[in-house]
């Protein structure tokens, strides 16, 4: 098993033009600040980066274009979700011969196949590749098409020596800690990564690195948030997890548009989200700008794109 | 006597005789037990003790028997939640009049209540006595049927004696809705976690727990409130990691796994009430083993 532990894993958006084109010109801007502010490695094309909006070749294309933008400064963690095994297993090979440093992928979307099915599609995916392989877990998003548990990633771990980690958005301690209490006793080096912001309790049971799309919008607070859960000091982490949750709640109140409604609201127009998600409207983005800043971190902030 | 929670508290589960009749004496034995091991508290009938396996007149008898065999070393409450709403008015009401120290009651069971139907629930229970009142919230268990933020924001205003929520979501999002929300309107509220999922809520403020396996394990369940209290990260994952694998031992068929476990460690406590199983042989030998593979037999103590 690889030795790569990603730490903390920013997740940019993938920034649209008026005419929801991908933005190159502000994706460069968007990479760069990402850089500038603690990213100690890049996840592109996450659902927060709107993954399954783009088309393959986007994907590839975005993905090639990231992993030139940042020049080796820090890995690149290619996104490969497909509802097809075949696509997700080209995707991850392609991302390989890309230069990526590793490969996450969940589930299928729509198709709610039986569990063994499931095992086979994620098993391929990651069999395709020799970089480190991740599993994603995002059961609300994913509605009831998941199927993974405990018995799965033990499967997983026994059939595929790449297989490095879950990083989980659920934010459910019985199955962070069936995973990852049951996957130390196979391999000690397995990984539970936080998914999301919540990284106290993630961390006090053992998560070692943190994906965040929030990076975008308050990266101060972000790093120093992971620095302290890093030390597992998570009683002097709680005020700053609950700033990050104050934030976090706002963003998603917001709706689709809510993570680039904030990044807006800090100087750093990515546009509006890609079709079928709604864009954030003028009333919406007035709430969201004035519940902003009721936060008092939110002034230490980077405005802007420096 | 004046509700304050903390540590890991204990419900204990409801002794039967074989003929499946409330077993009093060795429910007084149990209670007794969990005071002398540490419970920073009492409360019965949760659904670990059968509570909706249980009539009006046993859980009456019940609690009589529990504010009794406690003796007001710790404090009492009495879990009053029923299908009918009529039902867990009138257990709140004897609770009081018994001298229990609190009551506490779940979200509605069966329909699929809207929040301002689960607000005027709390608002009428908690209305109706003059005891402090904890709220409990298991999304899980009631398809999606929950206290959340703005919720509970407004029993907060509504309810002074509403106290403290034993919170079995176990998710960090959700725990930190309901505790942004309630320690806004009141910085003394307390959220006790469901079960002993105590390392990764002790540091987000969560005071304790309700307890599921402290009728096995009681050493067990202190040293974890203890690493996570003091901040002894390592200590409390690898305490943690060994009630986890306890939960997913007895939550399957709970309680009646845990009445099983019951009779390995020296305390029998009777068969489960139908519709639930009773632990048969098999599984107990099973759950010995796995008891066994964890050092539990090695570290708790035996008998009564």
């Amino acid at each position: 098993m690889s030795t790569f532990k990603p730490g903390l894993v920013h997740t940019p958006v993938t920034p649209f033009t008026a005419d929801q084109k991908i933005d190159f010109k502000t994706f460069e801007k968007v990479i760069d600040f990402h850089l500038k502010h603690g990213a100690e490695a890049l996840a592109v094309q996450m659902h927060a980066g709107e993954s399954v909006s783009l088309t393959d070749a986007e994907q590839r294309n975005t993905l090639e274009f990231v992993i030139k933008q940042v020049n080796g400064r820090v890995p690149v963690i290619a996104h490969v979700s497909d509802s097809g095994t075949g696509i997700a297993v080209d995707r991850a090979r392609n991302a390989e011969r890309a230069g990526a440093a590793a490969v996450i992928a969940t589930s299928t979307y729509y198709w709610t196949p039986p569990s063994p099915m499931v095992f086979e599609h994620i098993s391929q995916i990651g069999a395709s590749v020799g970089i480190p392989f991740y599993l994603l877990y995002t059961p609300d998003e994913m509605g009831g098409t998941h199927h993974i548990n405990t018995d799965m990633v033990m499967k997983l771990i026994d059939k595929l020596p790449n297989f490095s980690g879950v990083v989980d958005v659920s934010h459910d301690w019985q199955f962070m800690i069936n995973i990852v209490s049951n996957a130390w006793r196979k391999n000690p080096a397995f990984q539970l990564l936080a998914g999301s912001e919540y990284m106290v309790s993630a961390g006090a049971v053992g998560a070692s690195s943190v994906f965040t799309s929030l990076s975008a919008v308050a990266p101060r607070l972000v790093k120093s948030l992971h620095d302290i859960c890093r030390t597992e000091r998570y009683f002097d982490a709680r005020a700053m997890q609950e700033d990050l949750t104050a934030l976090y709640q706002i963003v998603k109140r917001a709706g689709d548009g809510g993570l680039k409604g904030a990044m807006r609201a800090r100087g750093r127009d990515c546009g509006q989200p890609r079709a079928p998600l709604d864009p954030l409207q003028a009333e919406g983005y007035a709430t969201l700008v004035a519940e902003m800043e009721k936060l008092p971190f939110m002034a230490k902030e980077p405005q802007g794109w420096s | 006597m004046p509700i304050s929670l903390r540590g890991v508290m204990q419900s204990p589960v409801t002794p039967l005789k074989d003929d499946f009749s409330l077993d009093v004496p060795t429910y007084e034995k149990l209670v007794d037990f969990h005071v002398r091991t540490g419970a920073t508290a009492i409360s019965w009938p949760h659904h670990k003790g059968e509570s909706l396996n249980l009539t009006m007149q046993e859980r009456k008898m019940g609690a009589e028997a529990t504010v009794k065999a406690v003796g007001g070393r710790v404090p009492v409450s009495i879990h009053v939640s029923s299908l009918a709403v009529e039902d867990a008015m009138e257990l709140a009401q004897h609770a009081q009049k018994i001298g229990a120290d609190a009551i506490i009651a779940i979200t509605p069971y069966f329909w699929a209540p809207s929040p301002e139907a689960i607000y005027d629930y709390f608002v009428r229970l908690g209305t109706s006595i003059d005891l402090p009142m904890i709220a409990y919230n298991s999304p899980a268990y009631l398809e999606g049927v929950e206290i959340n933020g703005p919720l509970i924001e407004r029993l907060l205003r509504r309810l002074p004696n509403l106290i403290a929520m034993k919170e079995a979501s176990f998710n960090s999002e959700k725990f930190m809705e309901i505790s942004r929300a309630a320690l806004k309107v009141r910085p003394d509220f307390s959220i006790v976690a469901g079960v002993e999922f105590l390392a990764p809520s002790v540091p987000l403020g969560c005071v304790g727990s309700y307890s599921s396996a402290g009728a096995i394990c009681p050493n067990l369940c202190t040293r974890l409130f203890d690493a996570c209290i003091n901040g002894r990260s390592a200590e409390a994952r690898e305490l943690q990691f060994k009630l986890a694998r306890l939960w997913d031992l007895f939550r399957d068929q709970y309680p009646s796994s845990l009445k099983g476990g019951m009779v390995v460690m020296g305390r029998p406590v009777g068969p489960t009430r139908p519709p639930l199983p009773t632990a048969t042989k098999e599984r107990q030998a099973y759950i010995a083993k796995q008891l066994e593979e964890l050092g539990i037999m090695d570290t708790e103590p035996h008998g009564w």
